[in-house]
């Protein structure tokens, strides 16, 4: 190899380790901070609750649906297709999704549309009065 | 006075000949049609938008708290702020139009076509440039339908295995949107893609003025074409100069476009603005109405359609390349798209594919 085609080489490996190098800190830039996200459970009283009751869990909208004959269940109310907000159809026993449509029952399981996944279903547990959710 | 400063800058940078060389001397074919002058007009669009948008920067507001009041402060209180706010949403959607025309006309003339592949695919990237202009800039005055078209855009990374994610929360700068992203859009739309637009542009144009405009298919020059096996500036059967010739056609089209706009802003000035514009973004009640903008309608209902998420979003990412290595693909000599019948089908079913599923989009 000639010396000038060595140099150029040594050249261009050291300049692009140079600028590689740089790409790090900015995609780490990039990254979103992390969330707080507050202490696990919460308390919410049953008679506040009635037919449903939207919520928000750890920062997360979320429901809880006091479904007839079935009993109490959290769900959250964030669609898995694209993230919009679920609305709860009492007479349909559903949850509809605005955007595209996607529909769940109130097991949280996708009855029809584009969502590939069910809800996340958030623990729930009723002490007396309260209902515990986390 | 004026042939005093003429005389000067001709002393000191050879104006005249400047003018001449690049202008005057400049040929064009005599067979252009209209379609030729959609690309400046579409810089025009752009220059608009960046004026108007320096203008909205001095009274907007780029947090949370205060975006949606400052943008209505724009509409009720500062003089004429309605009228700068309603030339960047009218001019913004015409611009979109006006590139989808560009490339549509080239694609009919075939004229993306070798020397032309990468104008192309610049051009291609400059409609993607448009377009994340028009995604940024709509979270910008935090309504509820900036909110949550924002929110559906932003999660459609999560489609793709492992990355999928990943992506989606550095779009958003965290798990769903709020001040983070507002921050992150805003400096996108005000700070990055204006000089990533410009360079793309300066490319795109500079390829247009050395390699010479192309001659449509079907004209007297295309006939005499030969094969392009060395550089040099495109020759045409009959040809007249850029400068005044052509550059009148580009004025005079430019003229038609601030007509409509100010048509539009007078007679229907509620046409890009839906009711979830106005209305302050919650982000714990998703509107019923969440449409897209017309431009996003063809793949928003595709998505409706699809019920594999992975599916429906992997076959847009492989259109979007397909169309800009376009003509890299398309190699063969003939130009004129009326000789080629199985391409014309295809790009007249594809066409109406498209209008097909915004309309339905529109109203379902
Ligand atoms: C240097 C250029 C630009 C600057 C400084 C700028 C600035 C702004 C600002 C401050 C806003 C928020 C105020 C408002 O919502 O009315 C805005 C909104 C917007 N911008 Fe731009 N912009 C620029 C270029 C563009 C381009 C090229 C496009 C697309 C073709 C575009 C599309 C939009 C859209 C769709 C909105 C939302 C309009 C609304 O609903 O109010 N902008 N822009
Ligand atoms: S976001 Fe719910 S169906 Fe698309």
């Amino acid at each position: 190899m000639q010396r000038r085609s060595f140099l150029s080489m040594i050249f261009a490996i050291i300049g692009s380790i140079s600028l590689g190098s740089l790409a790090y800190p900015f995609l780490k830039y990039l990254a979103p901070p992390k969330a707080e996200i507050k202490a696990g459970k919460q308390t919410i009283r049953k008679s506040d609750v009635g037919d449903a009751k939207e919520i928000l869990y750890q920062n997360t909208p979320a429901i809880i649906i006091d479904r007839p004959g079935k009993g109490l269940i959290a769900l959250s109310r964030v669609c898995t297709h694209l993230g919009c907000l679920l609305d709860y159809d009492k007479q349909k026993k559903r949850l509809i999704c605005p955007c595209h449509a996607g529909i769940f029952n109130l097991e949280g399981r996708v009855v029809s549309g584009p969502p590939p996944k069910s809800l996340t279903v958030i623990p729930l547990k009723v002490e007396g009065e309260d209902i515990v959710i986390g | 006075m004026w042939q005093k400063i003429r005389e000067g800058l001709n002393l000191r940078i050879g104006l005249t000949d400047l003018v001449d060389s690049s202008l005057k001397e400049h040929r064009v074919p005599s067979d252009t049609n209209i379609f030729y002058t959609i690309g400046i007009v579409t810089l025009v669009a752009y220059f608009i938008m960046a004026v108007t948008g320096y203008f909205l920067l001095m009274y907007y507001v780029p947090h949370t708290d205060h975006a949606f009041s400052s943008v209505q402060n724009i509409m009720t209180n500062i003089s004429f702020g309605w009228l700068i706010r309603m030339i960047h949403i009218v001019a913004s959607n015409l611009m979109v139009a006006l590139v989808f025309i560009h490339l549509i006309s080239i694609f009919f003339m075939g004229n993306y076509k070798k020397p032309r592949e990468i104008t192309w695919l610049a051009g291609g990237l400059l409609l993607l440039v448009t377009l994340l202009f028009c995604l940024s800039g709509y979270l910008l005055p935090w309504s509820q339908r900036s909110y949550w078209a924002t929110t559906i855009v932003t999660n459609i990374p999560t489609a793709f295995p492992v990355v999928g994610e990943y992506l989606a929360n550095v779009l958003k700068g965290g798990e769903a949107i709020s001040g983070v992203t507002l921050t992150r859009f805003f400096s996108l739309h005000v700070g990055f893609l204006p000089p990533v637009f410009m360079a793309i542009v300066g490319l795109h144009i500079f390829l247009v003025w050395r390699i010479g405009l192309s001659v449509p298919p079907f004209s007297k020059s295309a006939e005499e074409e030969k094969p392009w096996t060395e550089y040099s500036h495109t020759t045409y059967a009959e040809s007249y100069p850029f400068y005044p010739h052509f550059f009148m056609k580009e004025v005079s089209m430019v003229m038609l476009l601030f007509a409509i706009i100010f048509f539009i802003i007078s007679f229907f000035p509620t046409m890009f603005i839906p009711e979830a514009a106005n209305t302050p973004a919650d982000p714990f009640k998703t509107p019923a109405d969440i449409k897209p903008e017309w431009y996003f309608l063809a793949p928003y209902q595709m998505m409706k359609l699809i019920p594999n998420k992975f599916f429906g979003i992997s076959i847009q990412v492989i259109a979007i390349f397909t169309f800009l290595f376009w003509p890299f693909f398309d190699t063969g000599d003939e130009k004129n798209i009326i000789k080629r019948p199985a391409l014309m089908g295809a790009f007249i079913i594809l066409l109406s594919v498209w209008f097909a599923l915004t309309f339905w989009g529109r109203y379902s």
